[in-house]
């Protein structure tokens, strides 16, 4: 084990200084000859070890014994962060190619990735299986998670189109036009970068080049939603969709989610901000109050209430919840399928010209 | 202060703290055991070989002007001050330089095919001797015969065995410094029986050479590099036994004339036989400065053999008080080594050094009889030089047994 730790750190010190390039040589043979469980057959271990306790043989030489011992734990340690620091990165450069982060349980602390809102996974970290006491879990969720980002590697490297994963009663910004690309998005109404994903669709006019239609994801929590008021929302535009308003250039359910991602209220508050802090009541009542002013009448009003609640509702977005998690496999909000990828996270302006 | 050949020197004298002027370049506190490697170079050798390099830095042997003439004569003062430190004669011996002793020995070693009916040796011979003894047996074709040596050093034989025989043997030990005690009794019982004695006296010639002295064996193969000169091997030999060589390593140098297939040795210079191409002028010369210093040297205002004696003696002791410590010697000797069942030598080595103690650790080339026979741990080895003080003893052992203590 000492001699495999000393390579690895000769290995960083001969990386910036010759002087240890002349020791990587032995540490190698004998690197090799452990990790093919022979003997190492020099004294190279040796000769480190000496060397490393020589100045503490000659102040203190009762204590080179425990000292010898320390220095086979630390090179145990040595080796076993840096085996376990490679399956990191390896996990991580993966999980940065499928998902976009590098991070797949918690996407939203990676920083190498686009910027998004992430999908928690409720599988416990391996540090929270290990805190618990549950050391094959720790392992066995880590190792599963990886072969999980493997298999999705194909996924990852088809040619994605939209069309293919469009859900039912899907509503498009613009007119739907047969010689335009569509464009789907992954949102949750709640999540602060679906808005600024849309401002930037706005910005790019990425919207008058595409079809541009949604999949209304709200992010479940341990506790629920990750924003209070988005499963809501999700019902509202849902029921819009099965109830589309006649005649109208832009279907409601797109015009309450232009206003939530791009409006303020009185108070200069964005109303996006607003329902993430809106008692469910307070929110309904906005949900209806615009659905009115985009045209519903009242008896249209009530009806898509009514749907909202309904289990038809319910079945679509756990279809939705289906698709998102199981055939387009993001862990970042938002995500848009266009022009045969998918791109996780908030996408810039230049990127959707 | 310059020398030359002419100047005679006054003898060097002892430091404050009892070391040589001589050495008076070592650093305080450094403590070089390992004279049995190579011992340390006195500032007169130092300045020999210096003064070459930087006053006539010429070829020998090849050259009419003057540096060159001065180069021969050097040379050849350098080859006679070796015939006399045996006290033996230009006319039945002549003196060949090399690289070294193991290098001599593998020269002589080029015997006549069909003269020989076995080779020689003992147990206790540094690799230098042991391995060329096998591919000589096995290249004349040959058994080999290896011997014990008693406790004395004595090679024990009996006279049978040598018939028509090739003895290669050390004059003195480099794991315990044990002399050849019965050397004019083999080499007798040796020529009597129709055979040749090659001798290793690498280890002897520091301090032991009074055993050499009229030698009758056919050939001494010893190192300048441990006997306070520069780096170069020397091998004294009887003209019959050089004449008698089947030279396979040849080359400038050694001839006297050559002719597209054919060539001739040059007839009246056994010693060049051993010395083809360009040769160590510089280290040459400086072992005849070290021949000189060797023979008016007096730490002490003693001779050197009784200081050598006295420090060995202290060293000796010393080593034998430390609790842990197991002695390989039977007596004292300027070579001395130890081993601690519980601690590894190479690591002990490694500490010492720390404190600025250069001790050698191992099996000092004599795999086969520490590992072999005796089933010995590598060994830590001191060996003393006329550079060594009884500090120098006191400082090794006390921190040796301080590091016993503390790692037990």
């Amino acid at each position: 084990m000492f001699c495999i730790a000393a390579f690895i750190v000769l290995v960083l010190m001969a990386a910036v200084s010759a002087r240890y390039r002349r020791y990587l040589g032995k540490a190698w043979n004998c690197t090799l000859r452990r990790v093919t469980f022979r003997p190492c057959d020099t004294t190279f271990k040796q000769d480190i070890k000496d060397h490393l306790l020589a100045p503490l043989a000659v102040r203190r030489p009762g204590l080179v014994g425990p000292a010898s011992v320390a220095l086979e734990v630390v090179a145990l340690l040595v080796v076993l962060t840096t085996v376990w620091s490679a399956y990191v990165v390896v996990k991580s450069g993966v999980n940065l190619y499928v998902y976009g982060t590098c991070n797949k349980q918690d996407s939203a602390s990676c920083s190498l990735g686009a910027e998004a809102c992430a999908i928690p996974d409720q599988t416990p970290t391996f540090g929270e299986s290990l805190l618990s006491g549950d050391v094959i879990g720790a392992f066995g969720n880590d190792f599963a998670s990886l072969g999980e980002t493997f298999s999705a590697i194909p996924a990852r490297m088809q040619n994605w189109d939209a069309e293919e994963y469009l859900p039912a009663n899907a509503s498009y910004l613009n007119a739907y036009d047969t010689e335009k690309e569509t464009a789907l998005e992954v949102i949750d109404p709640g999540c602060t970068y679906c808005l600024e994903l849309f401002n930037n669709i706005e910005e790019a006019g990425f919207d008058d080049r595409m079809n541009l239609t949604y999949i209304a994801y709200p992010i479940a929590s341990a506790d629920g939603y990750k924003f209070k008021n988005s499963l809501l929302v999700t019902q509202y535009l849902e029921a819009l969709r099965l109830n589309p308003l006649d005649g109208a250039a832009t279907p409601v359910d797109w015009e309450i989610l232009r206003r939530i991602y791009t409006e303020d209220n009185d108070q200069g508050v964005s109303w996006q901000s607003v329902f993430n802090g809106a008692e469910p009541d307070a929110a309904t009542a906005l949900l209806q109050d615009w659905s009115a002013e985009f045209g519903l009448s009242p008896e249209e009003v009530t009806t898509v209430a009514s749907v909202a609640a309904s289990a038809e509702v319910a079945d679509i977005i756990a279809a939705n919840t289906q698709m998102v998690e199981e055939r387009i496999h993001t862990v970042k909000i938002p995500s848009i399928i266009f022009e045969g990828r998918r791109h996780d996270g908030l996408v810039s302006v230049d990127d959707l010209k | 202060m310059k020398h030359t050949g002419l100047v005679r020197r006054t003898a060097p004298v002892a430091v404050e703290d009892g070391r040589l002027t001589d050495f008076a370049y070592l650093a305080p506190g450094a403590v070089y055991l390992d004279s049995a490697c190579q011992s340390l170079r006195p500032q007169p050798v130092i300045d020999a070989l210096s003064e070459y390099y930087t006053e006539y830095n010429a070829c020998g042997g090849r050259v009419k002007y003057a540096w060159g003439t001065r180069v021969d004569r050097e040379v050849q003062d350098a080859r006679r001050a070796v015939l006399d430190l045996f006290g033996l004669s230009g006319r039945s011996h002549a003196v060949s330089f090399t690289l070294n002793t193991t290098f001599g020995l593998n020269l002589l070693q080029q015997l006549p095919q069909g003269r020989f009916g076995r080779v020689v040796t003992s147990h206790i011979e540094h690799n230098s001797v042991f391995l060329p003894t096998m591919t000589a047996a096995t290249r004349l074709g040959v058994p080999r015969l290896v011997l014990d040596r008693a406790a004395d050093g004595a090679l024990a034989y009996q006279p049978a065995q040598l018939e028509r025989a090739v003895v290669v043997v050390n004059v003195a030990s480099n794991i315990d410094g044990r002399l050849l005690t019965n050397l004019t009794d083999l080499v007798r019982d040796t020529h009597a029986h129709g055979g040749i004695v090659i001798l290793d006296a690498a280890q002897a010639m520091a301090h032991e050479r009074t055993l050499l002295a009229k030698t009758e064996a056919d050939a001494i193969c010893f190192s300048a590099h441990k006997m306070y000169g520069a780096s170069l091997g020397v091998v004294v030999a009887t003209h019959e036994l050089l004449g008698s060589l089947e030279l396979t390593f040849v080359g400038g140098g050694m001839v006297a004339d050559v002719r597209e297939d054919s060539y001739d040795l040059l007839a009246n210079d056994p010693g060049a036989l051993l010395e083809p191409g360009l040769q160590a002028w510089g280290e040459i010369i400086a072992l005849h400065r070290a021949i000189d210093w060797l023979g008016q040297v007096r730490p002490g205002g003693r001779p050197a053999a009784e200081h050598i004696e006295g420090l060995s003696q202290r060293l000796f002791e010393g080593l034998g008080d430390i609790p842990g410590l197991t002695l390989v010697n039977t007596e004292a000797s300027p070579v001395i080594s130890v081993y601690a069942p519980k601690q590894d030598s190479h690591r002990l080595a490694v500490f010492l050094s720390q404190s600025q103690i250069m001790v050698r650790s191992g099996y000092f080339c004599a795999h086969h009889y520490l590992k072999d026979q005796l089933g010995l741990p590598p060994l830590l080895r001191f060996s003393l030089g006329l550079h060594s003080t009884t500090a120098d003893i006191d400082q090794a052992t006390q921190a040796l047994a301080r590091l016993m203590k503390g790692l037990s």
